[in-house]
C-alpha cells in the first residue's frame, strides 16, 4: 500500500494553513475591531476603520515610508556587496572558497542576538574601534555608529548577507568562463565584458537577493531595535511596542496589514523593473 | 612570476580581513564573555569564569537552556518530517493544487516575523494555544519548513525514481524501497535538514518574543530585555552557550550520519 499524494503533503499543508494562513487573515480581522474597552484586546463583534487611520496623520506615513526607505536600502547595499564578494569568491581556488564559506556560515549558527550583542559592544561609543580610533588620533570626539541610521543598516546587513552571498555565489558559478575569455579575446574591455555578458547573466540570481534584502530589510525589527536611534522606527518595530507597550492589538493589526501592502508594493515594484532592465539589457547586447 | 604571487597574496589577504569582519561580532562576545568585571569591557591580564558559573548555578537560566533545546529538537524533527513528505509528493506525483502548495510552501520566508507574530498572539488567545510549548514547536516548524523543504527537494530531485521503480518491479515492499534505496541516498541531506531546523528554532527569537510566557521561556526569550535594557556580561555568556549547543547538535549529527553510513554500506557488502 503506498499512500497518495495528499496524504503525505498533508502535514506540511497543515502547519501552513494553520499557523500561517489562519493567523494573516486573523491579522486582517483584527485590525478592524475596535479598541479594547476595559478587559481583553479588542472588542469582539464590531467593525472599524479607526485602527488604520494613522495612515492620514504625518507621523503614520512618515513611518511607512522610512521602513519602504530602509529596505531599499538594505537591499541595494547587501545586494552590491553579497555580488562584489560572489564574483571575487568565483576567482578563488575551492580551498580558500571553503574559508570563506566556513566564516559566513558559522555566525548562522549562532543567535541573530550574539551578533546584534556583539556589534552593539563593538560599535558603540567606548567600544573598541572608537577606541582605537580616539587613540591613534584620527578622530576627537566618539563617532555614533549606533543607535543611528548607519547602525541599522549595518546590524541588518549582518543578519542577511550570508543568504544573499551564497545565492549569488551559486548564480555567479554557473557562469561559462569560457564567454568571457573569449569575449577579451575578441577585443571587448574588462567594463564591457562585465556590462554585456557577466551583468546580464547574474540578473535572475541579483533579483532575487535584491527582493530577498527587500523583504527581510522592510520587515526589520532587531537590527532597528537594537542598534538603530529612536527616530528610526519601521513598522515591525511599532508593531511590537504597540502590542506589547500599549495592548492595543488592533492597532498593532493595522500596522502589520499596512506593512504587508508595503512589501507586497516594493515586490511589485522590482518585478516590473526587472521587465524592463531585461529588455534593455537584451536590446544592449545585441 | 612575481606579480602573480603578489596577487595570490592579495587575494589570500582579502579574504582574511572579510572573514575577520564578518566573525568580529561573535568573537567580540566570546571574549567579553571571560571578562572578570560587571562592565562589558573585555578582559586584558585577567581571564575569568565568574559569569559561567554564574550562568550555570542560575535556575532560570538553565531551565531556559534546556527548554530552547528540546523546542528545537522536537522542531526540527516535526519540520524534517512535514519537509520530507511534501517534497516527495512534490517530485513524484502529480496531483491538483501542486503549483499552489509550491507557492505557499515558499510564503513564511515573505513574511515578517512581526506580523506573523501579531497573526499568531490572537490565534494563540482564542485557541488556548496560549503557554503551551506544543504552539511553539508547531510554530517554529512552520518557520523552518521552507528551508528543510527546499533542501530535501534538491537532493530528491538527483535520486532517480526509476532506482525505486525498478525495486518495486523486482518485488520490494514499499517499506523495503525506503528503507533500502530511497533512505541510504536521500539520509545524509535529512540529517543536514534536521540540523538547519535546530539552528533555526534554537535561534529564533522575533516570533518567540511576541509568544513567549513565564512557562515557556526559552534562552531568546531571557536575552533580548537584559540586551536591550541592561546588556551584562551573562547575556555574552548565553550567547557562546546557544553558539556551542548549536556547533554540537551539527556535529552529534554528522557523526551519527558517518556511523550509520558505514553500516548501511557493510550490511549491501
Amino acid at each position: 500500500m503506498k499512500p497518495g499524494p495528499y496524504l503525505l503533503a498533508s502535514p506540511a499543508a497543515g502547519l501552513l494553513l494553520g499557523l500561517l494562513i489562519c493567523p494573516l487573515l486573523l491579522v486582517f480581522r483584527v485590525s478592524l475591531y475596535q479598541p479594547a474597552n476595559g478587559h481583553g484586546f479588542f472588542t469582539p463583534g464590531t467593525w472599524t476603520l479607526a485602527n488604520h487611520s494613522s495612515l492620514l496623520e504625518n507621523h503614520g506615513i512618515r513611518m511607512v515610508v522610512y521602513t519602504m526607505a530602509f529596505g531599499a536600502t538594505v537591499a541595494t547595499v547587501n545586494g552590491a556587496i553579497s555580488f562584489v564578494l560572489a564574483l571575487f569568491l568565483r576567482s578563488l581556488n575551492s580551498s580558500l572558497q571553503n574559508v570563506v564559506f566556513a566564516g559566513i556560515t558559522l555566525p548562522k549558527f549562532a543567535s541573530v542576538l550574539v551578533i546584534l550583542f556583539g556589534l552593539q559592544q563593538l560599535l558603540g561609543d567606548t567600544g573598541p574601534i572608537n577606541r582605537l580610533l580616539l587613540a591613534s588620533g584620527i578622530i576627537t570626539e566618539p563617532l555614533s555608529m549606533i543607535r543611528c541610521f548607519f547602525g541599522a543598516l549595518i546590524g541588518e546587513i549582518f543578519l542577511i548577507l550570508p543568504y544573499t552571498a551564497i545565492l549569488l555565489f551559486a548564480q555567479v558559478m554557473e557562469i561559462d568562463p569560457l564567454l568571457e575569455t573569449s569575449a577579451r579575446g575578441l577585443g571587448a574591455s574588462r567594463w564591457q565584458v562585465f556590462r554585456r555578458i557577466t551583468l546580464p547573466l547574474s540578473l535572475p540570481g541579483l533579483v532575487i537577493a535584491f527582493q530577498l534584502g527587500l523583504v527581510w530589510g522592510m520587515g526589520a525589527f532587531l537590527g532597528p531595535l537594537f542598534l538603530g536611534g529612536p527616530e528610526n522606527t519601521t513598522l515591525s518595530v511599532e508593531i511590537q511596542r504597540q502590542a506589547f507597550e500599549y495592548s492595543r492589538w488592533p492597532r498593532a493589526a493595522a500596522l502589520s496589514v499596512q506593512l504587508i501592502f508595503a512589501i507586497g508594493m516594493g515586490l511589485s515594484i522590482i518585478a516590473f523593473a526587472k521587465s524592463k532592465m531585461t529588455r534593455r539589457l537584451v536590446r544592449g547586447g545585441q | 612570476m612575481i606579480t602573480h604571487q603578489i596577487y595570490r597574496a592579495l587575494r589570500i589577504g582579502i579574504v582574511f580581513l572579510f572573514i575577520s569582519g564578518i566573525l568580529a561580532p561573535l568573537i567580540y562576545a566570546v571574549w567579553l564573555s571571560f571578562s572578570p568585571d560587571s562592565f562589558l569591557t573585555p578582559p586584558g591580564n585577567e581571564w575569568s569564569l565568574r559569569w559561567y558559573r554564574a550562568f550555570v548555578t542560575d535556575d532560570r537560566w538553565m531551565m531556559a537552556l534546556s527548554r530552547s533545546i528540546i523546542l528545537g529538537l522536537a522542531c526540527a524533527c516535526l519540520a524534517l518530517f512535514a519537509a520530507t513528505t511534501l517534497a516527495y509528493s512534490m517530485e513524484r506525483y502529480h496531483f491538483r493544487g501542486k503549483g499552489s502548495l509550491g507557492i505557499l510552501v515558499l510564503l513564511p520566508l515573505c513574511i515578517p516575523h512581526a506580523v506573523l507574530g501579531m497573526g499568531l498572539l490572537p490565534l494563540f488567545y482564542i485557541s488556548g494555544l496560549w503557554g503551551g510549548m506544543i504552539g511553539l514547536v508547531l510554530v517554529h516548524a512552520m518557520i523552518c519548513l521552507p528551508v528543510v523543504y527546499l533542501m530535501v527537494r534538491d537532493k530528491l530531485r538527483r535520486i532517480d525514481p526509476d532506482l525505486e521503480a525498478a525495486a518495486r518491479g523486482l518485488g520490494a515492499k514499499p517499506s523495503q524501497v525506503t528503507g533500502r534505496i530511497l533512505l541510504p541516498l536521500w539520509g545524509s541531506t535529512l540529517a543536514v535538514g534536521f540540523v538547519a531546523a535546530f539552528a533555526i528554532s534554537f535561534n529564533e527569537s522575533m516570533v518567540t518574543l511576541f509568544l513567549a510566557t513565564p512557562t515557556t521561556e526559552t534562552l531568546p526569550a531571557i536575552v533580548w530585555p537584559q540586551l536591550r535594557y541592561a546588556p551584562s556580561p551573562l547575556v555574552a555568556v548565553a550567547s557562546v552557550a546557544s553558539v556551542i549547543v548549536a556547533l554540537v547538535v551539527a556535529m552529534a549529527f554528522g557523526w551519527v550520519v558517518k556511523l550509520v553510513g558505514a553500516k548501511s554500506l557493510t550490511k549491501k557488502g
